[in-house]
Parts: C-alpha cells; sequence; structure tokens
C-alpha cells in the first residue's frame, strides 16, 4: 500500500498518471524508431557510418529502453487499476516516470557527440534512471507480494 | 509401479537441460584450444611485450579500426587462405629457371611441389604466408625447419592477373634468377612486413620467428597498447580525456605530432634504414624493434641519408661491405630513388625544415577529414587526405602561390605544367613495376640529369624536347644557370636519350613516363610507337613491363598481347608483330616529326642515331633495392 501523504495523489489518479505518461512516452519512442529507420534509409553517415557505431547504439538503446519502459508505466498503471488491493506508491510512479525520462535520454544524449567507443557525458543519467527503476519495480515485486501474504 | 507426478517430469527435463548445456560446452571448448594450438610450421602471433593486438583495439575505435582494416597495411602479411591468395591457386602450374611448380589444394591449404631440371616432383610444402594484397602477392612456402620460409619464386601482378617471376617484379639485372634465399622472410622482410615482429634466429638457417600481429596494426604507429588498454577500463579516466584536451600519455598518436616524431611513425619501414651496429641488429632479431612511435630516432637503426653528415662510420661500413648499395638505392646527389622509401625523401625535402612538415601533411591513415572519399577509394589512393592530389597539397603552407600561379610557372592556370607535383615531385623513384613520384620535394634543374642521370621534371613532360631547351627556359624563367651540354644534350630530345642510351633505372621511368597521358598531350603520340616497341625487348623485365604497358595508352595498342617475362625469342618477336602492327595499321601517314625525336618524315627510327646512342648504352648493372 502506498503510504499517505498530504501531497500524494489517490491510487487511481497514480494509475492514470503512469497511463497516460506510458501511452504518450510510447508514442514518442515509436516515433524515435522512424525516425531512426529513416536514417538508416537514407544512409546517414553520420548515424550508419562504421566510425559512429556507438552513436548509432546508443540511439538504438534510448529507442529500446524507451518503448520498454513506455510499456511498463502501462503495465504498472493497468496493475493498480486492475489488482485487487494493490495501489502504486506515489515515490512508485515518479520513479517509472523519470526512469522512463533519463535511460532512453542519457543513451540518446550520449550518442550526440561520441568519443570513438564511449559516449557522450549524457550517458551519466543512464545509471540515475536505472536506480530508479530498479527501485520501481522492485518495490511493486515487493507490494504485490505483500499482498498475497497479508490475504 | 508408482506414477511420477509431473513436477518431477519437469525437474528431470531440466536437469537433463543443464546437463546436456555442460557437455556441449566441454566439448566446444575442447574444439576451441584445439584450434588455438599455433602451427609449427611458420611464423607465429604471439603474446609480444605490451602490444594486445587491433581485435583488443576494436572495442573502443570502431571508426579507426574499420578505416584501419579497409587499407592495405592490414593486408601486408597474412596467413595464406583461400580468400586473401590469388584466384585459381589450385590450378596453377609454372615452370622457371629450369624447375616446375605445381599447386594444390587440400581442404583450405594450399601446397606446391617442386621437380627440378629431370627429377621428379618433391615434396609438397604449405603456403604459410602472403606478402602485399592490391599490387603484388608474393607467397611464403613452409620448409620443415621451424618456422623458417621459402619465398615461392613466382609474384601474382594483381592489375595483371597474372604471375611472373618474382625476380622479374623488380628492376633487378636479368642475369639474378633467384633473390631471396631460404630464411630471408625471417632476417629481413619482417622487420617490416608485420608488427613487432621477433625473428628469433636458432642456429643454422633456422628461425623461430614470432610476430605481434601480422600486417601493419594499430601498434605499428600507436606503440604497445596494453598500458593504454588497462588504465582506460576506468570510465572516469576515459571521459577526464574527452573533456579536456590532454592527450593519453599511454598512446601515441602520429597524428597529433609533427616533424621528425610525427614522420617517424611511417618512416620507421618507409625509409632506407640500417642498424646502428650489429649488437644492434642481434637485439632487434631478438626483441623486435626498440623504437617507439613518437620517439624523435630509430633506437638501434637509423635512417640512411648518403649526404648527411651523421652516422658516418655506419655509412662509411656499408660502402665497404656492400659497394652497391647507395647506388641501388639514391641517385648520385642522394635522392632516393626507390620507392616505399619516402620518408627519406620527405626528411630531405626543404619543408621538412620547417619542423611541421610530415608525412600526414598529405596522408592520413584513418578517415578522419571531412569530406574524405569511401574507405576502398582512400586505400586505393595512398591513403591521402580530401584534396591533396591537387595543388591543395602544396598550398596549405605556400598560399601566396595561388595568386601568382601563373607568373611562377609560366604554364596557364589549367595545364598540367602548372600542377605543383608535377615540377615539385615528378615521377624518378620507381618499384612496384612502375615510377612513383619522389617524395623529395625539389624544383627542376637540367644540373640533375647531366650529373645523376635523374630525369627533370620539364623533360618528363616534355618528352620531345632537348635538355637544352629545358636549360634555356630555367635560365630565362628562374635564372638558373645553364650546364655544360653536349651536342646529343643540345639536339636530341632527353627522353630519347635515356630510353636508348640511360641505364635500366633511366629507362624503366621514362618506358613508364611515355604512357602518362599529361606527356603523351604535351609531348604527341605518333613518335612514340618506335621507341616503346624496340624497348619491348630491353633486357631488364622491368623496363619491358613498363614498355608494354605504355604502349597500350596508344591508339591501336589497347588490347596488345605480350608476355613481358618470355623467352627472348618471343619477346623479339612480338616486337616484329607490334612494328608491324603499327607500320602497317596504326601509324599515322600525315604525322609530322621533330627533329629532336630522331624519327625521319616516314616514321622510322633514324639508324645513326639510332646505334650510336644505343652503343652508348650504360650497362651497369642495376637492382633497385625497393
Amino acid at each position: 500500500m502506498s503510504r499517505a501523504s498530504k501531497h500524494a495523489l489517490p491510487g487511481a489518479q497514480l494509475a492514470d498518471r503512469n497511463l497516460r505518461f506510458g501511452w504518450w512516452s510510447l508514442l514518442v519512442f515509436l516515433s524515435l524508431g522512424a525516425v531512426l529507420e529513416t536514417l538508416h534509409g537514407f544512409k546517414i553517415g553520420w548515424y550508419v557510418d562504421v566510425g559512429n557505431e556507438t552513436r548509432r547504439l546508443m540511439f538504438t538503446l534510448a529507442h529500446a529502453h524507451g518503448t520498454l519502459l513506455a510499456l511498463v508505466n502501462i503495465a504498472a498503471g493497468l496493475t493498480a487499476r486492475f489488482v485487487e488491493r494493490f495501489a502504486l506508491r506515489s515515490s512508485v510512479s515518479i520513479a517509472l516516470i523519470w526512469a522512463a525520462i533519463l535511460l532512453p535520454a542519457g543513451f540518446f544524449l550520449g550518442g550526440i557527440v561520441i568519443y570513438d567507443g564511449d559516449p557522450g557525458l549524457g550517458v551519466w543519467l543512464v545509471p540515475i534512471g536505472a536506480a530508479l527503476l530498479f527501485y520501481g519495480i522492485a518495490r511493486i515485486a515487493l507490494d504485490l507480494s505483500r499482498r498475497n501474504q497479508g490475504r | 509401479m508408482r506414477k511420477l507426478s509431473r513436477s518431477w517430469w519437469q525437474g528431470l527435463f531440466v536437469i537433463a537441460t543443464v546437463a546436456a548445456t555442460i557437455v556441449v560446452t566441454l566439448i566446444s571448448l575442447r574444439d576451441f584450444q584445439r584450434e588455438v594450438v599455433p602451427p609449427e610450421n611458420r611464423p607465429i602471433q604471439s603474446q609480444i611485450a605490451g602490444y594486445v593486438s587491433s581485435n583488443a583495439c576494436r572495442a573502443c575505435h570502431p571508426g579507426n579500426y574499420a578505416s584501419w582494416h579497409a587499407s592495405f597495411h592490414r593486408t601486408m602479411t597474412q596467413v595464406a587462405t583461400p580468400q586473401c591468395l590469388p584466384p585459381d591457386m589450385d590450378k596453377l602450374e609454372l615452370a622457371f629457371n629450369g624447375r616446375e611448380y605445381k599447386a594444390e589444394r587440400r581442404g583450405d591449404k594450399f601446397f606446391v611441389r617442386t621437380r627440378p631440371e629431370s627429377g621428379s616432383y618433391g615434396e609438397p610444402q604449405q603456403v604459410v604466408l602472403v606478402t602485399g594484397s592490391h599490387n603484388l602477392q608474393i607467397l611464403w612456402l613452409d620448409t620443415g625447419e621451424g618456422r623458417t620460409l621459402q619465398q615461392f619464386p613466382f609474384g601474382y601482378i594483381v592489375a595483371e592477373k597474372m604471375w611472373a617471376p618474382v625476380t622479374e617484379t623488380f628492376l633487378i639485372p636479368p642475369n639474378v634468377k633467384e633473390y631471396y634465399s631460404t630464411g630471408a622472410w625471417n632476417g629481413a622482410c619482417m622487420d617490416c612486413h608485420v608488427t613487432q615482429g621477433q625473428s628469433r634466429f636458432v642456429a643454422g638457417n633456422k628461425w623461430d620467428s614470432q610476430v605481434a600481429e601480422f600486417g601493419i596494426a594499430c601498434e605499428a604507429c600507436h606503440s604497445e597498447g596494453r598500458e593504454h588498454m588497462e588504465r582506460n577500463r576506468n570510465p572516469f579516466r576515459r571521459f577526464k580525456i574527452h573533456l579536456t584536451t590532454k592527450s593519453d600519455p599511454t598512446v601515441t598518436n602520429p597524428a597529433s605530432l609533427k616533424g621528425l616524431e610525427s614522420g617517424l611513425a611511417c618512416g620507421q619501414c618507409h625509409s632506407v634504414w640500417a642498424f646502428n651496429g650489429m649488437a644492434d641488429k642481434i637485439e632487434f632479431n631478438r626483441h623486435g624493434a626498440a623504437f617507439r612511435p613518437g620517439a624523435g630516432d630509430l633506437s638501434q637503426r637509423f635512417v640512411v641519408q648518403p649526404n648527411a653528415p651523421d652516422h658516418t662510420e655506419q655509412k662509411d661500413f656499408i660502402r665497404r661491405t656492400e659497394p652497391d648499395f647507395f647506388h641501388n638505392r639514391f641517385w648520385g646527389d642522394g635522392m632516393i630513388r626507390v620507392t616505399g622509401r619516402e620518408f627519406n625523401g620527405v626528411q630531405a625535402s626543404p619543408c621538412f625544415r620547417g619542423g611541421e612538415f610530415s608525412c600526414i601533411s598529405c596522408h592520413e591513415m584513418h578517415l578522419d577529414s571531412p569530406g574524405q572519399t569511401d574507405a576502398k577509394t582512400w586505400a586505393r589512393t595512398a591513403q591521402l587526405k580530401p584534396k591533396m592530389d591537387s595543388d591543395s597539397a602544396c598550398l596549405q603552407c605556400h598560399k601566396d602561390m595561388t595568386a601568382r600561379l601563373v607568373a611562377h610557372t609560366h604554364h596557364s592556370a589549367e595545364s598540367s605544367g602548372s600542377r605543383c607535383y608535377n615540377c615539385h615531385m615528378p615521377r624518378t623513384t620507381f618499384g612496384l613495376l612502375r615510377a612513383m613520384r619522389s617524395h623529395q620535394v625539389s624544383s627542376p634543374n637540367v644540373h640533375e640529369s647531366i650529373a645523376y642521370g635523374r630525369p627533370n621534371a620539364c623533360n618528363l613532360c616534355h618528352l620531345d624536347q632537348t635538355l637544352g631547351w629545358a636549360a634555356q627556359h630555367l635560365h630565362a624563367w628562374y635564372n638558373q644557370p645553364v650546364p655544360e651540354l653536349s651536342e646529343d644534350d643540345r639536339t636530341i630530345a632527353a627522353a630519347v636519350q635515356w630510353i636508348l642510351k640511360g641505364d635500366a633505372g633511366q629507362r624503366a621511368l621514362i618506358a613508364w613516363g611515355i604512357g602518362w597521358e599529361s606527356a603523351q598531350k604535351i609531348a604527341g603520340r605518333d613518335w612514340l610507337y618506335p621507341y616503346l616497341i624496340y624497348t619491348l625487348t630491353d633486357s631488364y623485365a622491368a623496363v619491358r613491363f613498363d614498355a608494354w604497358k605504355s604502349l597500350r595508352t596508344l591508339p591501336g595498342f589497347s588490347d596488345f598481347s605480350f608476355t613481358y617475362t618470355a623467352p627472348d625469342q618471343t619477346l623479339g618477336e612480338a616486337a616484329t608483330r607490334a612494328y608491324k602492327k603499327w607500320l602497317g595499321e596504326v601509324r599515322n601517314v600525315n604525322a609530322v616529326y621533330r627533329r629532336e625525336t630522331a624519327i625521319d618524315s616516314d616514321g622510322r627510327v633514324r639508324q645513326d642515331v639510332f646505334q650510336r646512342l644505343r652503343s652508348a648504352r650504360d650497362e651497369k648493372p642495376i637492382f633497385l633495392a625497393e
């Protein structure tokens, strides 16, 4: 169960927020996928040249993580809506949203400027996003488990 | 019997799957270990000092790895595989110097059997290494003596798709039939054709040669990479370097060096070099080069510049022990005359004295420059930077020349005579069966031709003009003194003199130079046929090859077939065939021949001039040790 606080949104609203965010995020990162396909289609050297392999990897990771985390947010929202005696904690809702922002953004920014096999500074956002994601997923798993134990 | 539960079966399935996976992994591991047992009949790649090989560099430098991979440095020496050997190797049957050779394929391995005159085929020798990939490929055979190699006496000329005796792919006196002895690869070739080679002499003619990597790989130019690799596992260190302008002290980047330090990264191989002494030679052969890119000297070795004041003792020793050493590599004034040794020219250039100029002023080893072409083209055009095949190369420094180009060159701006390279880097070096540009930047003068026999830039283009004509123009335009000239120098075209009475080195340069389109446009084509046709019978194979190649650039002869390695009688028959074709089918009956070309109005060579010049030919044996 999420802890109550005076700033916290009700559980249903939190679930709605993650659902809304998830679907919009999915739209953004699917669009990014289309952009990447276009770069491939026109063989844009800045993206496809062997020397830009790191950029291509970073952008691909940004696309993949963004899409996947959008689905995680949707899954979290649906779980909170349809699983009885379970509600998203506010911190979990926030963590999942920021993970879905920081992880792909880190990869994306890391691919803008690259140093041979190293991505740019932006990639340092990735571990922060990863930590938030880990917290959010772990918290949901724990809360779902405790819900069953308390039955 | 008790019925087993479903979960029991599931557990059994998981255990069986895990067990099968372990067994398969162990089998794969055993096969993998069996494959990495190094062969004992050839030099091998091994762990040498701090060298880690290009595979280790690839992960962090994919772009640079890719451009290096596209370059011919990588394929300088390769382990022989069907992919890197010439096509149809298994059908190869050749004969040379009284011996017959037959190749055969077993799986992915190739073997050669040799039959001496009036004998039978001997034991097969495996083709283990290949040198070269885009000009000439030379194969190396195992000998049964450790890792000692023996040269297969034929080389494959890639452009012509033909095999030729190796001795006939160099400018070598015709009486020399075999040049590389058994063990020569181990004792000499591997000094430069691999990355950090160790010849490792054992005894007699037995070697245990090992290399850090076959071919010229990353660490040849950037120095050994272990420390660089290990210290840069730390991402914080890497980002500190990325975000500052400091270079990484654990690795050398020749592209950020200038002058001597930069040039020696290339010059460690692309120069005529010699050992400081026997102890250095032994040390070099045992442990590999002590030189590391970035250093200002070659450590155990030195770049041999005949006229420089350094290493006089060593150069005197060379003169005593190998009297033709300098003659076979340098013109009389010390300018390098063989290809592959470009750093000698670069170092002797006036541009080099400024301390900035080096190989990378015009070339780049990776596709770094904006606007660079595709990797394949770049590799095939000497890894030049963009536009460096034009005046832009010189205008990087000589910026003022753009405004006064015509005043300086006395040629129209679009003319080949206004191209910097043609006057200041003419094709006076020879190797790989062709003339190549000198890398010693110089100004054309007739004295170099009179005193040292080196064709000057003016007459390499104005083939139909005399040395006297060139001297007068150089005097009028640049106030150069007119050297003392013979009657022939004033009346006979320089190219005619060189191709008839020049030494083999001069003849080769002119035989190639006649095929140069710019020269043909300036000097005309009609008078060139008889000289090239005659040169098809030259005693030097390399000269014949270039005469044939140039003849094919002339109208009517583009498909003329000729085997430049054929016996003398066949060569004579081919020349007769060519002459008849020219006289009967190709000759322009309306052509007007300048008197200096020594061609009569009917298109035939003036016999008095021909005989006189031919009998005065410089027959001193020449071996251009490229």
